[in-house]
Order: C-alpha cells, then sequence, then structure tokens
C-alpha cells in the first residue's frame, strides 16, 4: 500500500494562532470597554515585599554618636536620666537624626528593612500544605475503605457503600459546612482540622472507588497462585495484589488528586486563608481584581501541572519495571 | 491402604446453580489424572474446589488420607501442598524468573532456596534466563517457568488448568510429555484439566469424563474409547457412529451389517432395540466384501483416508482406510466389520 500523504499542518496551526489572537484582543477590547485600567505592578508585592519596620528612641536622650557599619548605622543615645548609652541599628539610608540630636522617647530614628513573605504566598503554602495532608489522610482512609468495600464481610461492606454513598451524592460545599458547622462545634475542631477532615472524607471516598476498580483489575490467577504458594490471604493482598493494583489506578489517582487541590480552594468559605481567600482578601485592599484572579487561577495552574508531571514521570518508571 | 486422592461425593454449587454433582474418584498413587470435558462440564470448578477456592455444599477431598474440605470448612489453599498452574499462567511481573520460582520458598534457608531455584530452572532448562521477567520469555518458557514456580515447594498434588492451551499443537503435545516427565520424577502428582482428549491421552494414566456436573467414567484412555461406561463418553472420545441393531435369540446383534457376536449387554430381551458403537477404525475397506457403501465424503490424513460411507439405508459410517486406497465421493466400496470391542446402548427412541 502506499504511504497515506500527510495533509499539510501549517494552515491549522496558522489557524490556531489566529484564534487565540482573536481571543487576546476581544480580552482587551472588553476591558477597555469597561475602561478598565490594569495595575499588574501591584501584584508581585503580594508575593514578596520589602518591609520596612522603623526603629524608635527607647528612651527620651541625646544621640552621642552614630557609627556606620556597612549598610547600616549604629546610633548611640545616652538617655536623659544618665547610666548607660543605648544603642539602636538602622539602615544608614533612613537615618533621620544627627549626633546631638535631642530625642523624645518613641521618636522615630530610621528604619530597618526585610524581604517578608506576602498573602499569596502565605496562601499558596496553605492550599498545599492543606492539600497534601487531606490527600494522604484521604489516601489511606480510600485504601481502607476499598479493601472494606471488596471485603465478604457484609457489615464491612454495607459501611464502605453507605460512607462512598454518602460522599459521592452529597456536594463537597455542604460537606464543608456539616463538618465544620456541626462536626467542627460538636468536636470542637479548629476550622483547619475541620477543612481538612472534610477534604480527607472526600478524597478518600473517591480514592476508595480507585483502589476497588484497581484491586478488581487484577486477575484472580494472581492472588491464586501467590495462594497456592503458601501466602495467606493478607500476605497475597500487600505482596502481590496491591503493588499492582496500584501501579494500575496511578493515573486515575493522579487526577483525583488534581482534583483535590482545585477542591481545596472551598474551604476558604470557613475562613481558612488558603490562595482563594487570600485572593479574596487582596481584592479588597488593592482594587486590582482582574490582575489578582488571574494570578491566583495561574498559580493553581502551576501546582496542579507540576504535580501531573511528578505523576506522569512515576508513571513511566512503574512501567519499565514490568 | 488410604488412596492418594480420594474424593467422595462431592457437590459444589455457585447457588443456586449446582455445577458439581455427586463427583467421587479416587487415585490410588501419585500418578496423573485429568478431568476431561466440553466448556461448562464443571471441571475448572471441581478443580478449583481440591484447591481450596470453591467450598463444598456436600462431601469431602481427601489428600493421603487427611481431609481437606467438608461442607462449611475448607482447609485455607496456602496449607493445602497443591500447587496450581493456570491457563494464564499467571506469572507475577514484577519478579524475575528466578524470584517466581523461589516466591514458594520464603521461609527457606538462603542456600537452600537458591540451591531448590537452580535446580528446578535446570529441570526446566531455564537455568540461563533466571534474572530475566517474564514477560521477556516466550510463551513455552513462561509455562516452563509457571510449572517450576508450581514445584519448588513440593507439592504433593499439582493441579494444571488447561495450561497448555495457549500453545501451538505441536509444541502442547511435546509439552504436555516433558511436564508429565517431570512430576513423575518429582513425585508429585497430577491432575490436568482440559477438553482436548489428545492432550490428556498424552498426559494423564487415568482419564475422568464429566458432563454436566457429573462424572461419566473414571478409567483408562484405551478404556474410555473401547469400553465407554455411556452414550456420551462414547460420543465424547474419539470418532465412531450408533449403528442401529436387534437382539437375536442367543444374545447375537442383529445390524444392517450381518450379526455381530460378543459378550451380552445384561438386562435386554431378544427383540430389543439397541445401538452398536462403530469406530472409525472398526469398518475395514475390503474389496472382496459384499457389503457396499456409497463414499459421501473422504478427508485426508496423510497415512489415511477419513471416509464417511452411507449405507443403503441411509445409516452413516465412518471408515478408516490407507491412503493408496482412493475413492472418489459417489463411489460404492465395500467393507466389512471387525469390531473386537462390541459397546451397545439401549436404544432409547425406536425409529418407527
Amino acid at each position: 500500500m502506499p504511504a497515506k500523504r500527510r495533509s499539510p499542518q501549517w494552515p491549522w496551526q496558522g489557524l490556531l494562532v489566529l484564534i487565540l489572537i482573536g481571543l487576546a484582543a476581544g480580552l482587551w477590547f472588553a476591558t477597555q470597554r469597561i475602561h478598565y485600567e490594569w495595575r499588574w505592578s501591584r501584584v508581585p508585592q503580594y508575593f514578596l515585599y520589602h518591609d520596612e519596620a522603623s526603629q524608635t528612641a527607647p528612651v527620651a536622650g541625646v544621640v552621642l554618636a552614630i557609627n556606620p557599619s556597612g549598610a547600616d548605622s549604629r546610633i548611640e543615645l545616652q538617655p536623659e536620666g544618665g547610666g548607660q548609652p543605648v544603642a539602636v541599628t538602622v539602615e544608614t539610608d533612613t537615618l533621620k537624626v544627627k549626633p546631638g540630636d535631642a530625642v523624645a522617647e518613641d521618636q522615630d530614628l530610621g528604619a530597618v528593612r526585610s524581604w517578608k513573605i506576602g498573602p499569596l504566598t502565605w496562601g499558596l503554602w496553605v492550599t498545599i500544605w492543606i492539600s497534601f495532608v487531606s490527600g494522604l489522610i484521604g489516601m489511606v482512609i480510600g485504601l481502607i475503605t476499598g479493601l472494606c468495600r471488596l471485603s465478604p464481610n457484609p457489615t464491612l461492606r454495607g459501611l464502605a457503600i453507605l460512607y462512598i454513598e454518602l460522599i459521592r451524592g452529597t456536594p463537597l460545599l455542604v460537606q464543608i459546612f456539616i463538618f465544620y458547622f456541626f462536626i467542627g462545634t460538636v468536636l470542637n475542631l479548629d476550622r483547619t482540622v475541620a477543612g481538612i477532615g472534610a477534604l480527607a472524607l472526600f478524597v478518600g471516598a473517591y480514592v476508595a472507588e480507585i483502589i476497588r476498580a484497581g484491586i478488581q483489575s487484577i486477575p484472580r490467577g494472581q492472588s491464586e497462585a501467590a495462594r497456592s504458594l503458601g501466602m495467606s490471604a493478607t500476605e497475597t493482598m500487600i505482596y502481590i495484589v496491591l503493588p499492582q493494583a496500584f501501579k494500575r489506578v496511578l493515573p486515575p489517582l493522579a487526577g483525583q488528586f488534581i482534583s483535590l487541590i482545585k477542591d481545596s480552594s472551598l474551604v476558604s468559605v470557613i475562613a481558612i486563608t488558603d490562595l482563594t481567600k487570600s485572593g479574596r482578601e487582596i481584592i479588597t485592599s488593592s482594587f486590582a481584581t482582574f490582575e489578582i484572579w488571574f494570578t491566583v487561577a495561574l498559580l493553581y495552574l502551576v501546582v496542579t501541572s507540576i504535580l501531573s508531571q511528578v505523576l506522569f514521570w512515576l508513571e513511566r518508571r512503574f512501567a519499565r519495571s514490568d | 491402604m488410604t488412596p492418594f486422592l480420594d474424593l467422595i461425593d462431592l457437590d459444589v454449587a455457585y447457588p443456586p446453580r449446582r455445577v458439581v454433582s455427586e463427583v467421587s474418584l479416587q487415585m490410588p498413587c501419585a500418578g496423573i489424572g485429568c478431568l476431561l470435558g466440553p466448556s461448562g462440564c464443571g471441571k475448572t470448578t471441581l478443580l478449583r474446589a481440591i484447591a481450596g477456592f470453591e467450598p463444598l455444599q456436600r462431601g469431602s477431598i481427601r489428600l493421603e488420607g487427611v481431609e481437606l474440605s467438608r461442607p462449611g470448612w475448607t482447609l485455607p489453599p496456602e496449607q493445602r501442598r497443591i500447587g496450581l498452574m493456570f491457563q494464564d499462567l499467571a506469572l507475577f511481573p514484577h519478579l524475575t524468573v528466578a524470584d517466581n520460582v523461589g516466591f514458594g520458598l520464603r521461609g527457606w534457608k538462603t542456600r537452600e532456596r537458591q540451591a531448590r531455584i537452580l535446580e528446578l530452572l535446570r529441570l526446566v532448562g531455564l537455568d540461563d534466563e533466571a534474572r530475566r521477567y517474564p514477560h521477556q520469555l516466550s510463551g513455552g518458557q513462561q509455562q516452563r517457568v509457571a510449572l517450576a514456580r508450581a514445584l519448588a515447594p513440593r507439592p504433593r498434588l499439582l493441579l494444571l488448568d488447561e495450561p497448555f492451551s495457549s500453545l501451538d499443537v505441536t509444541l502442547r503435545e511435546d509439552l504436555a510429555r516433558e511436564v508429565r516427565g517431570i512430576l513423575l520424577r518429582e513425585g508429585t502428582g497430577g491432575l490436568l484439566v482440559s477438553h482436548d482428549q489428545f492432550e490428556a491421552f498424552a498426559f494423564a494414566d487415568e482419564i475422568g469424563v464429566l458432563h454436566e456436573g457429573r462424572l461419566r467414567q473414571w478409567d483408562s484412555a484405551y478404556h474410555l474409547y473401547h469400553r465407554p461406561a455411556d452414550r456420551f463418553v462414547a460420543d465424547f472420545i474419539g470418532q465412531g457412529v450408533l449403528l442401529p441393531g436387534w437382539i437375536e435369540a442367543g444374545g447375537r446383534v442383529k445390524t444392517e451389517l450381518g450379526e455381530l457376536d460378543g459378550a451380552p449387554l445384561s438386562g435386554v430381551a431378544p427383540g430389543d432395540a439397541v445401538e452398536i458403537l462403530v469406530r472409525p477404525d472398526d469398518v475395514i475397506h475390503d474389496d472382496a466384501s459384499p457389503l457396499r457403501a456409497e463414499v459421501v465424503e473422504r478427508a485426508f490424513r496423510g497415512a489415511e483416508f477419513l471416509y464417511t460411507l452411507k449405507l443403503p439405508s441411509g445409516a452413516r459410517l465412518l471408515c478408516l482406510a490407507p491412503s493408496h486406497h482412493n475413492h472418489a465421493p459417489g463411489q460404492a466400496i465395500g467393507i466389512r466389520l471387525d469390531i473386537d470391542h462390541r459397546v451397545m446402548f439401549r436404544r432409547e427412541t425406536l425409529i418407527a
């Protein structure tokens, strides 16, 4: 058979570029129409900012001397009532006094600058660790529930099915409210614990179903071979079935954990300052609504992309081993 | 003396369906047996019950006098000292060949374990492949690994569930013979499940024919062929046709092809209608014979032709003739019957 002639790709790629340009232009015109003023320069400070902490005189007195050391200056104060001189260090370019000046107590002498982590970075961190912890707990819950779901014992199986159906049949937002306002109040839980608990229970139900499917996908012969070679049912599950099942469920599990990171934005409704909540707070002070939401979206995208790359790499590594 | 394997009146069910009914059989010593039957006859279920994966509804399974299963109690598979070799092999994909073989030897001393692995890999001719993974081996090699793995912990009995059916025909028979030799050398009993009678003949000393969950006959291949216990076995094993006949005085049987001698069928009276099993090798091509039959079909088998013949009454016969007797369909040829083992069944419906 003659090789099939490939139609050229470039017209379609050109069309793609045109569509993207069109979309960008549409966005630009839309913001033009509402006279939106883009202030991207306001965004970086919410990641990291240079904080100026003003240094005040601890006592009223006279400036004895100012000794520069590097970028800093050491101000020596002679207290009014006598006694040992007191030293205050400020950065030289913020220095507001000269030697011989009389200063009052709490008078501003200068400032010390330092880099501080901004609320966006902080929110991002909260999102990551809340997702990580609830993912980890959810994984354990899911593994146990998945095994119970396959148990021959009707009680365990019934409980597992009930839990999975309850969680999968109700919205996460409602679950978070119930967990926080009801369970959280009854057990006197901290809001962060409540948020993590709700997310872990939520993701656990989905992980349980994924694990169940994974275990069922391993041919029965594998566990029967292990049994006939002297392994107990539990050993067989741990050494033969679960390692193979885990390899197979890695892609759906990855999808579930990526969803979890995005779903974690819902805990902002119970006032946990995650990335979404930080974004909302920043907007109230910066008024850079569009910029902040775009930035927040981009941050979620970065985190989920990194995670999916890591899991993809893991998946290929496992695939190589068999 | 206690028999090696003793199945006593077994019922196995996937409720509410009964899959195996009233099966009893004995293997007196650690020989090699086969459960033969068409698909869906319950042979695999019976094997799984012996392995300990299916509970019994009735009866008892004993191996060397020790009870393994009874209703309500099943010794776990890992404590039975019964090895398994599956149709899909079920090699562990994440372990090397050596680790697969050594899998059942956990708890052995390292040196003994290594020695046993090497011994078995030599036995199956795979000592050069120890470091490879199952997916890097050919089908036949994987089969050998599965055998070595099953034999490593020295099971008393090895159960084989159609393990050769994924191989091509020549390899299948070679491997079946080879596995037989290895089992005999190791002193391990074997029980094969198969739907292929030639595989069963090549592999087993004793064969049980199962049909609809019941054991029809447990016997040697020779007896299954020449002395089938019932119509199903007669039909399932080998080829042949059932030729109508009538009992005459003195136990002789009258058929379209003349009168036949032989041991009388018990419980028949003169005048009863019967059917005689006629194997293709019972029908001799003889040009001198006054009996003629028309060739309907012929199949070339190399050394022989298998002719399908039509008698004047319309009844069909099969005839195995040396292949230098070449006759075209439509020709009439002379035949005579030479039946050593007369097998008769009472005819169930009389032809009007």
